[in-house]
């Protein structure tokens, strides 16, 4: 059996060894980061956007490369997932999007600062993180039978994609996700419920329709609004 | 105790039991706003009860680990403490360093980095602060007739803590570096140095309670910090597979990663070993109890439920959800929380002249808040492996998978409660105990199985 001073050996030898690897993985890290991070496109206004996540602890809500409190989403590809324009907005007043749901604090960014944080954010997206996040392996099974397909004689808008419309709504059983527990209802049979001109004043202004809905008043123009109402209504031909 | 100056303890141990009612709260706010009780969101965030939470738990258990080190140095290295003054303004410092942090982050000033999110000049005064701690405890050292190796590993453990927080100071633009050296100092020092001076204080306590031959219980020490540095090092791996460090970690941190839970075994074995060839003829049958559990639950939650997720295939689905919290909340409470209980269960009589420790309370204390802290473990696994499922399997939108847990929050505030009935008697058992008193001086011989084998 060892002796004490065999086992003391065994100790610091075995610190010494083990440190020294993983400085030298270290050095190895320190090489390869900046291309794998793509560090070259970290442009002073990445950098900001990062200052403004430090300086608001956005860590102790959210997530991002996983790494983080679990109260609030994970944001590593948020800008991939909702878009810009919908960023743009949520940052502005997040109560607005979710309400009467889990809280964000309304940090009173100005323009800059949201342009900022979502640089930060975009260039955390594009970071490649050995796979991180996995594409949900189950979510194909199960689109695969539940989903319709969409019968529409027009192409969907770009911005009806803009405007991440299928984060709250189902349209061909595709998305909805984020609107569930806010009662958004799918689009596909919208035509059925409102004729075109009704479409038309709900999508310009929701709460002037329904004061107590959950849906906010989007930034659209007139004619994205008639786009958006156009494309709707065909869907039931 | 055998030294007047060894008093100061009870200080560092009462602030600490402050501190953690305090975590407690913290904990309770966090637990109702999961399950959509949020009305306290406009003064305390979650965000901020988050950063206080996790940081009092740091505060305590350092506290709790200088508390134990003015404790026992002095006894091992067989002369009073170099300095009581400097200890206590040390004590004073790191209180207004720790409670200025905290009004901090509820007026929104942070560094905003998980679990260092102390704002940065209150970072160079811990750094001071743990200097003259380190220099207190050093001369004393160096003052002292012997060296043993539990001070020594002890003394490496903070040694080494003080100098890992370091890196966490280093700034960079890029978030992945700036992750990658967040982790030597949080994973460097719960799953690496921590555990030198958990191994520490654990071996003093088995040489005090069980009587065995010093010579036996501090080479099993070495072997088992040994396992620890031979794992821990390289396991920090598992917090580099998906930051956007190279894929080269995924093995390595894989692979050791695989082997930490080897250490805390050993701890186990070891500690339950010790206590059955020394026939536990300690009078102080709960601090070994608090000893021998902290062994225990160190291994389950620090062992296997951290190996349960930091095998690469499953760390992909269950990175960054709320199994981490299964694993946090049992691997610090069995690792940290409990072995500076530990030390506390076996100070206080010494400290205080009252043999408290057959009272059923404490006994109480000791199973109320396991069962309790089993039971909150239990909630954040179902929760855990429901988000995991429904969100990053099937890939459900976060908010609603949210409100499908809500109710496995409900049972992690009962097992909660349980845990804080607990923590609760314990306190009220520390107070019973009264102030530290110079007639306890000498008292230490008493209890001890013979002089000879101490």
């Amino acid at each position: 059996m060892l002796s004490k001073s065999q086992a003391k050996i065994f100790f610091l030898g075995g610190t010494g060894v083990f440190s020294a690897a993983f400085l030298s993985l270290t050095i190895d890290t320190h090489r390869k980061v900046p291309a794998q991070t793509h560090a070259a496109n970290i442009t002073p206004q990445v950098a900001h956007g990062k200052r403004i996540w430090e300086d608001n602890n956005c860590m102790g809500c959210h997530t991002l490369f996983g790494e983080g409190a679990y109260y609030a989403p994970e944001l590593t590809k948020v800008v991939e997932r909702r878009g810009k324009p919908w960023l743009r907005m949520f940052l502005k007043n997040p109560e607005a999007m979710f309400p009467n749901d889990r809280k964000m604090v309304n940090y009173h960014f100005n323009d800059e600062q949201i342009e900022n944080a979502i640089a930060f954010l975009e260039w955390c997206g594009n970071v490649d993180l050995n796979g991180f996040p996995a594409k949900p392996p189950l979510a194909a099974k199960m689109a695969a039978s539940t989903t319709a397909p969409v019968v529409t004689t027009k192409p969907i808008p770009p911005i009806f994609d803009a405007m991440a419309c299928t984060g709250c709504h189902s349209l061909g059983g595709k998305g909805g996700a984020a609107g569930v527990a806010l009662g958004a209802p799918p689009l596909d049979d919208v035509y059925k419920r409102k004729n075109r001109a009704e479409i038309v004043a709900w999508v310009s202004d929701p709460p002037k329709v329904k004061p107590d809905t959950k849906m906010p008043k989007l930034p659209l123009s007139p004619e994205q609004v008639n786009e958006i109402a156009d494309f709707l209504s065909s869907l039931g031909n | 105790m055998k030294y007047a100056s060894q008093k100061v303890a009870y200080w560092f141990f009462a602030s600490a039991m402050v501190l953690f009612a305090l975590q407690l709260v913290y904990g309770f706010i966090m637990g109702f706003a999961h399950t959509g009780w949020d009305g306290l969101h406009q003064w305390i965030p979650f965000n901020t009860a988050r950063a206080v939470h996790t940081n009092l738990l740091v505060c305590w258990l350092l506290l709790g680990f200088m508390g134990a080190a003015y404790f026992i140095i002095p006894e091992e290295a067989d002369c009073e403490l170099w300095s009581v003054k400097l200890a206590y303004i040390q004590l004073i410092a790191f209180l207004a360093v720790g409670v200025t942090a905290i009004v901090c982050y509820h007026l929104n000033i942070w560094e905003g980095r998980k679990f260092l999110e102390i704002p940065r000049p209150l970072d160079y005064l811990v750094v001071i602060d743990v200097l003259a701690f380190l220099l207190n405890i050093g001369m004393t050292l160096m003052r002292g007739k012997r060296y043993t190796t539990t001070s020594l590993v002890l003394y490496m453990g903070l040694f080494f803590a003080a100098l890992l927080y370091l890196p966490g100071m280093i700034t960079f633009d890029n978030q992945t570096m700036d992750s990658f050296y967040r982790w030597w100092v949080v994973h460097l020092w719960v799953e690496g140095v921590w555990e030198l001076i958990m191994g520490g204080i654990l071996c003093y306590l088995l040489i005090k309670l069980t009587g065995v031959d010093r010579e036996l219980v501090e080479k099993w020490l070495y072997i088992i910090v040994g396992l620890t540095f031979l794992s821990g090092i390289l396991g920090t791996g598992h917090h580099y597979y998906y930051i956007g460090t190279p894929r080269y970690w995924l093995i390595v941190g894989g692979i050791f990663s695989a082997l930490e839970p080897l250490a805390f075994l050993g701890m186990a074995i070891y500690a339950l070993a010790m206590a059955k060839k020394g026939g536990r003829k300690h009078p102080n049958k709960i601090a070994l109890t608090w000893s021998l559990g902290c062994a225990i639950m160190s291994c389950v939650g620090a062992g296997f439920l951290g190996i349960a997720h930091t095998i690469p295939q499953v760390n992909m689905f269950t990175h960054g959800t709320l199994v981490t919290a299964m694993h946090g909340h049992m691997a610090f409470w069995g690792a940290y929380a409990m072995i500076v209980l530990a030390i506390m269960a076996y100070a206080m009589p010494l400290l205080t002249g009252r043999k408290l420790w057959d009272s059923p309370l404490a006994t109480w204390a000791f199973w109320t808040s396991n069962i309790g802290m089993s039971a909150m473990t239990g909630a954040f696994a179902v929760a855990g492996i429901t988000q995991v499922t429904l969100e990053r399997r099937m890939g459900m939108d976060f908010l609603a998978v949210q409100h499908e847990i809500e109710m496995h929050f409900i049972g992690l505030l009962l097992g909660a409660s349980l845990f804080t009935v607990g923590i609760v008697l314990f306190m009220w058992n520390f107070i019973r105990h009264g102030l530290p008193s110079d007639e306890a001086i000498g008292a230490d011989i008493e209890g001890t199985p013979t002089p000879a084998q101490t």
